[in-house]
């Protein structure tokens, strides 16, 4: 036995599967899948690709050369590579194909409130959940053998509690990796081509038409009515007052309030079966749906024609974040005592590390009142009240044409600027760019090139020095690729320059014409920059005007001090001693 | 094993080490045969941000992976804002071990809401608990901070209220933490040893 939180038991999962290429983003909670893949299992082909599209259809592409291929990535990310999964549902699988996707289920790592489950629903492919580290890796190598069986892409869902919860799995240690080459079909065409095929050409012998076909509806037909035989799909039957349909974590919060209830635990929870729903049904007075994330189980139980209790006694988001035993206990046994949180605990707004190349810009905007929108990057903490420096943020690699959207509706009379992180610009910025350029824009864009994709922990970008597959004369230049695109006016600047970046981020604001700052400084707590000498504040000069404070910096704090008065104070474990605090202090009271 | 069992949650906030304590502590009751499960929770925010460690280890397979409100053993808390989150988590007799280290918080801070205007030490120990306050300031001395390493100290506290075996736990952090690092953590525990005799219990 050994100890493995879920993404670590998913990469054990895939190394048992065989899986040959292993392609996707990193997303919270989800990145670590491929991390420790890369890590642990040499023998399987790692990358991170530039996005969770072209992450998946390299997946497809394996899958289709008959290797088992695993896509990673969070819900979010899967919003991205959505079409391209409309493009793997139903069509013909060689090699198992695996994607891997994070719910962020409590929004525990701050993503919208998503359920990956509506793809399962969407493109009719079955959705396995599993509820410990156990099952993760178990239908980590189950997910591959149904996708070849019946012919599907099949989507792991795994939530941020699996993810960051550690239990014992069980392990060979002397498990030998095993890859064989699986190649069925010869051909591999999305439903567009095989529908038409197979409504115009039905019951057609003809070699060159059979190749083509793929009776995707049967297959997921005999996988429904198969799932009520499959030991993942467990039904325990016990007390006649209370059933429970539950799947996931859940499923332990349920046995743990419930221990008398009936429970039929989901370990494919699409599609669902049918006969060990019906025998639950039959079986107790009254039937709940435990489910974390949308009520997607419970819709597809309604069709069915069953009657269940769900969202009507456990109201979903924004009511609720996340299943918890709590919840369960305060609906189904109201009886037990009541245990409230004490009121008035000051709460904490996320905030940038000290030294953040982010929070020099961020200080320019506020500064000058310059209007910008943000990126999904660590920058994106100053669209936070406590910051102000922006006034426009959705999603991953979208400012760059959010700015250029504003600036063609105001006919670039204010000039609205893009502010994007390396990450975010190779991800799917870099199309906005191109599409500014080629559409006459003069917007201004600021990219900010700190090595790495740092929100999810430092994973490399194409601009990185290091990475999985890296080689140096395979780095891709952000200024060379501006300049490439036909960005007028490309300027790099050190981050800690301030007056600067100062000037080249006013001078790109003011010029008439489409103008890329490139804003340079590895992020501080990936590549672990030295730290230079800690700044204090000068109490007898210090008027707690309060400029520091809002720059956002962790190192700054407002505190009481021994006899109560409140000071202004810099944390000396926590400032790097980049100085951007002394720029923003009027009254001279910040020195080194 | 006359022990079946408890519920702990440790928290704290970013940078403290938490992670590698309920590591730790895990692999103690891993070579005692214990089942076990932890649950990290760390919030939004790279550095400063709230972290929560669900950590149950039992006789028998532990369930849920998070531990209901009411059904807390232990709360062990780097950071005592953090502790006021989980005291309506403990049992009756449940027992609270808390840092008086602050790090205050982003909103109160830039004047987004104010501050408690209680000392948020004595609401800790008028919560009704049996409660352990631990002010590192106190233990500070010109070449040795122990406020770097509350981690550490607060295993060492911890394994001296339980009983536990000092020379195995000292043995799982020479066996845990990089070879540079081993002579200043063991110096850590034993500090926390004698921090733990010393301590005397709220209320």
């Amino acid at each position: 036995m050994k100890m493995m939180n879920g993404n670590e038991a998913v990469a054990r999962g895939a190394f048992e599967a065989g899986v040959k290429v292993a392609s996707g983003f990193p997303g919270t909670p989800s990145t670590e899948v491929m991390d420790y893949t890369q890590q642990r299992y040499p023998d399987i082909y790692c990358e991170w690709s530039t996005n969770e599209k072209v992450g998946l259809e390299v997946a497809i592409g394996a899958s289709f050369a008959g290797y088992r291929s695993l896509a990673v990535m969070k819900t979010v990310g899967l919003h991205v590579a959505a079409d391209a999964l409309g493009g793997a549902a139903g069509s013909q699988i060689n090699g198992g194909l695996v994607l891997v996707v994070g719910d962020d289920v409590g929004r525990i790592a701050g993503d919208d409130y998503n359920d990956v489950r509506h793809y399962g629903n969407m493109f009719n492919i079955p959705v396995l959940e599993p509820s410990d580290s156990q099952e993760a890796k178990d239908l980590m190598i189950r997910a591959f053998e149904i996708s070849e069986e019946y012919s599907t892409p099949v989507i792991l869902k795994i939530t941020s509690v699996i993810c960051k919860t550690t239990s014992a799995v069980a392990i060979d240690e002397d498990y030998t990796y095993k890859v064989k080459c699986r190649k069925k079909y010869t051909v591999s065409f999305s439903k567009v081509i095989m529908t038409t095929m197979m409504m115009n050409a039905k019951g057609s012998e003809h070699p060159k038409l059979v190749k083509c076909f793929n009776d995707f509806p049967a297959h997921m037909k005999r996988l429904a009515a198969d799932s009520n035989g499959f030991d993942i799909n467990k039904l325990e039957l016990k007390g006649n007052k209370i059933g429970v349909i539950t799947a996931g974590t859940p499923y332990f919060y349920t046995k743990e309030v419930l221990p008398d209830a009936s429970i039929l635990k989901l370990g494919m929870v699409m599609p669902l079966p049918e006969k060990l729903i019906r025998e639950l049904a039959a079986h107790v007075e009254k039937l709940y749906v435990i489910e974390d994330g949308h009520d997607i189980m419970e819709k597809n139980i309604k069709d069915l024609g069953i009657v269940v209790i769900g969202k009507e006694l456990f109201p979903k988001f924004p009511e609720m974040m996340r299943f918890t035993p709590d919840i369960i206990e305060e609906k189904l046994l109201p009886d037990a005592p009541k245990r409230t949180l004490m009121e008035g605990i000051p709460f904490r707004l996320p905030v940038s590390c000290a030294g953040c190349s982010h929070l020099f810009i961020s200080q320019i905007l506020r500064k000058h009142k310059i209007k910008a929108s943000a990126d999904v990057t660590c920058g994106l903490i100053g669209c936070f009240p406590h910051m102000e420096s922006y006034s426009l943020q959705k999603c991953m690699g979208s400012s760059i044409a959010l700015a250029h959207g504003y600036n063609v509706a105001t006919d670039h009379k204010e000039k609205f600027v893009g502010m994007i992180g390396d990450g975010g610009f190779w991800a799917t910025g870099i199309n906005g760019l191109m599409n500014l350029i080629f559409n006459d824009s003069q917007s201004t864009t600021i990219i900010v090139d700190n090595s790495c994709l740092a929100m999810t922990g430092g994973q490399h970008v194409a601009s990185s020095e290091f990475g999985f597959n890296y080689k140096p004369e395979n780095k891709l230049e952000i200024a060379k690729v501006c300049e490439a695109i036909g960005v007028k006016d490309i300027v790099t600047v050190d981050a800690y320059e301030f007056e600067n970046l100062e000037k080249a981020i006013l001078n790109a604001v003011k010029a008439d014409t489409n103008s890329v700052v490139i804003v340079e400084k590895p992020c501080v707590t990936k590549f672990k920059l030295p730290k230079g000498d800690a700044y204090s504040i000068d109490q007898e000069l210090c008027t707690q005007c309060r400029k520091c404070i809002n720059i956002g910096c962790l190192a700054i704090e407002s505190k009481k001090g021994k006899d109560g008065k409140v000071e202004i104070v810099i944390n000396e474990d926590l400032c790097v001693g980049c100085g951007l605090c002394s720029t923003a202090c009027k009254f001279d009271a910040i020195k080194s | 094993m006359q022990d079946t069992g408890k519920n702990i949650i440790i928290a704290g906030v970013g940078g403290q080490g938490i992670l590698l304590f309920s590591n730790l502590l895990s692999k103690y009751y891993m070579k005692l045969g214990y089942e076990l499960k932890i649950s990290d929770v760390i919030g939004l925010g790279q550095r400063g941000g709230g972290v929560e460690s669900h950590f149950r280890y039992s006789t028998k397979p532990v369930l849920s992976p998070f531990i209901k409100a009411g059904d807390v053993d232990y709360l062990l808390s780097f950071e005592q804002t953090e502790t006021l989150r989980y005291l309506h988590c403990l049992k009756e007799d449940g027992i609270v071990f808390s840092s008086t280290f602050e790090l205050s918080t982003s909103s109160v801070n830039t004047r987004l809401e104010k501050d408690m205007p209680e000392s948020k030490t004595e609401l800790i120990k008028r919560s009704g608990l049996k409660t352990f306050i631990i002010d590192p300031e106190e233990y500070k001395s010109t070449d040795f901070d122990i406020s770097k390493m509350m981690n550490i100290v607060m295993l060492a506290i911890y394994a001296e209220f339980r009983g536990y075996s000092h020379e195995e736990m000292i043995q799982i952090v020479r066996e845990s933490v990089p070879e540079k690092f081993i002579a200043g953590n063991i110096k850590a525990y034993e500090k926390g040893i004698s921090i733990a005799r010393e301590m005397t219990p709220n209320p």
